[in-house]
């Protein structure tokens, strides 16, 4: 019986490789000539093995080194993000409905954004999303610790900041609606025109993602009646405190690279435990590579469906996500539903 | 050893615990009695901190296991992965290694439930839960188990044998608290009595005639006497002893 969970696990992960490996192709390579030179190419020129000027040469190597892999890499880093984030939040709270923007985050950074829009022009707006995202992370964590923690409370103030904030920003949009078009896109999130250092962005990704390693056990334990384990609620508060901050950390990372992007940090880790089951050692590399796919094909669809025209990136994840995700509940939701 | 000086708590006006003196022994099972809204929780919960209050509690006993009246029901959990999860609580392991893999099978055979290891939580009876949940504790290295009403939901042999396994444990220097309702088997079974009044037609007010603290803790023959059960369920009782085992049944 342990071994056909085991088999199962491992098609399912094959799946979820198989179709990153697609998305990864699709975005890196499609309508290209003569792709694989130039990516190496390019790589080379990135590692400083060959000539800088080398991997440019090419009309393929521009395009690759400046256009698709800072994309490709934004993508992985939002999908992940977001999966991760929503995959803590829905564990410690033991509701599947949590989702990362539900502490407020979308709303903060969305705040951020439009100031940063308003009052500067030309000017680098995904800075000022992850700090918004970043204070009102801070305001609600800080606010829910008062006197007792309990991830209800976070969740109903996270609830109300979202209200609060969201109706400023339709308050700002509606001052100036010289520039409400500009800003209701941004809004619905996309990375095509996120100025971000990629360096900066992998680094950060990767360190976050080491420290959500060590902790990944730990999270385990919060899936059972924390008292049996901790006799109080005291200890497990602190270690639901620990997640909630690595999830406010993952989403601002996320807006910082795409923008605020609905949905997929409440879709993606309810599909991966559908299919992979509960143990959050295997979900964390689950939802890695489910969250980068989703973002993945959503963004390769974006740009190619309607070419030139570029469809924002939130709509195409709702649209593609949504179905995907109802199709799987109905299937095999009996674990999820109860 | 668990001691408490002047205990007092309150619960919106009534109060539960006044200027109580509690002591649970080391080395002995303690059954809490008592009716129904007295205190028995409240007690496990002011020991294991759950629930505050200003009195000192004086604790020698190194780890403590509680398990809770209504414990959370987690699904898609297997029953190994269950028990296998609270070796995660130190350390930043992944995985468990082959002594702490030993240990959970060595508790799920203890338990009788080395074939249920791979079923998932939701298809186990109650009963099997919480022989789950007491093998958590078997796994914790606690010196001290708080246990309210762990034999709820279990037919009488299972109930039987979860307190064969306190018994031994007492050997392993493992002390037990629990609570129970049945007198008859807590007589069986225990050996330290902490009685907790509710004086009939209602709880004690600030004026109440009880000053004693509202409590009765002795040994079992100084415990079961009909004044002492009186005063905890206001109905009179009628104690058979033979042999060293007490009888009780309730007096019409």
């Amino acid at each position: 019986m342990i071994r056909s969970g085991v088999k199962k696990r491992g098609i399912i992960f094959l799946i979820l490789l198989a179709g990153f490996s697609l998305s990864l192709f699709l975005s890196l390579f499609y309508g290209l000539e003569a792709p694989f030179e130039s990516l190496i190419a390019v790589l080379k020129s990135v590692f400083g093995i060959a000539n800088n000027a080398y991997g440019y040469n090419t009309d393929t190597g521009v395009i690759l080194a400046l256009i698709r892999i800072p994309a490709v890499i934004k993508a992985i880093v939002a999908g992940s993000c977001l999966a991760l984030a929503g995959m803590f939040l829905q564990t410690i709270s033991k509701n599947p409905l949590a989702d990362p923007y539900l502490t407020g985050l979308s709303s903060g950074a969305g705040l951020g954004i439009v100031i940063s829009i308003l009052l500067f022009s030309g000017v680098n707006y995904s800075i000022f999303g992850f700090l918004g995202a970043l204070l009102s992370a801070v305001v609600v964590i800080t606010l829910s610790g008062f006197s007792k923690f309990s991830i209800t409370k976070l969740i109903l103030i996270g609830l109300s900041l979202n209200l609060f904030t969201s109706s400023i920003i339709s308050f700002l949009i509606l001052l100036n609606p010289d520039k409400a078009y500009s800003m209701t896109l941004i809004l619905t999130g996309g990375f095509s025109s996120a100025d971000v250092s990629n360096r900066v962005l992998l680094l950060l990704f990767i360190g976050l993602l080491f420290i959500c390693g060590l902790f990944i056990p730990k999270l385990n334990i919060l899936r059972l009646d924390t008292r049996l384990v901790f006799q109080n609620e005291h200890t497990a508060n602190k270690y639901s405190i620990i997640f909630v901050i690595l999830a406010a950390f993952l989403t601002s990372l996320a807006v910082y690279s795409a923008g605020i992007l609905g949905f997929a940090g409440i879709i993606c880790p309810l599909l991966v435990r559908l299919l992979l089951g509960g143990d959050t050692r295997v979900l964390f590399f689950g939802n890695i590579l489910a969250g980068s796919s989703l973002i993945l094909f959503s963004n390769f669809i974006s740009n190619n469906l309607i070419y030139p025209v570029q469809i924002p990136l939130g709509i195409t994840v709702a649209i593609i996500g949504a179905p995907f995700f109802v199709f799987f509940l109905l299937k095999k939701g009996g674990a999820l539903l109860k | 050893m668990i001691k408490i000086e002047n205990l007092n708590f309150k619960f919106d006006g009534d109060i539960i615990f006044k200027n109580a003196n509690i002591e649970i022994p080391k080395g002995k099972i303690t059954v809490i009695l008592g009716a129904n809204g007295a205190g028995k929780s409240t007690l496990l919960k002011i020991i294991t901190k759950n629930l505050k209050s200003d009195c000192a509690v004086q604790n020698t006993f190194k780890n403590m296991f509680y398990l809770p009246q209504n414990p959370y029901y987690p699904s898609g959990i297997t029953v190994f992965d269950y028990l296998s999860f609270t070796f995660f609580k130190n350390g930043w392991k992944w995985f468990l290694n082959d002594s702490e893999k030993e240990k959970v099978y060595n508790v799920l055979e203890m338990l009788e439930m080395l074939d249920k290891k791979d079923l998932n939580l939701e298809n186990l009876s109650a009963g099997e839960f919480q022989k789950a949940n007491i093998g958590l504790g078997l796994l914790s290295s606690a010196e001290l188990f708080l246990l309210d009403e762990p034999a709820s939901n279990m037919d009488l042999i299972n109930e039987i044998k979860v307190f064969d396994t306190l018994r031994k444990l007492l050997y392993d220097g493992v002390t037990s608290v629990l609570i129970m309702h049945d007198i008859n088997l807590a007589a069986n079974f225990g050996d330290y009595f902490i009685g907790i009044k509710k004086p009939y037609g209602g709880f004690l007010k600030d004026n109440g005639k009880n000053t004693d603290g509202a409590v009765i803790q002795a040994e079992k023959d100084k415990f079961f006497t009909k004044e002492n059960l009186r005063e905890i369920y206001g109905i009179d009782f009628e104690i058979l002893k033979t042999n060293g085992k007490f009888y009780i049944q309730i007096v019409n």
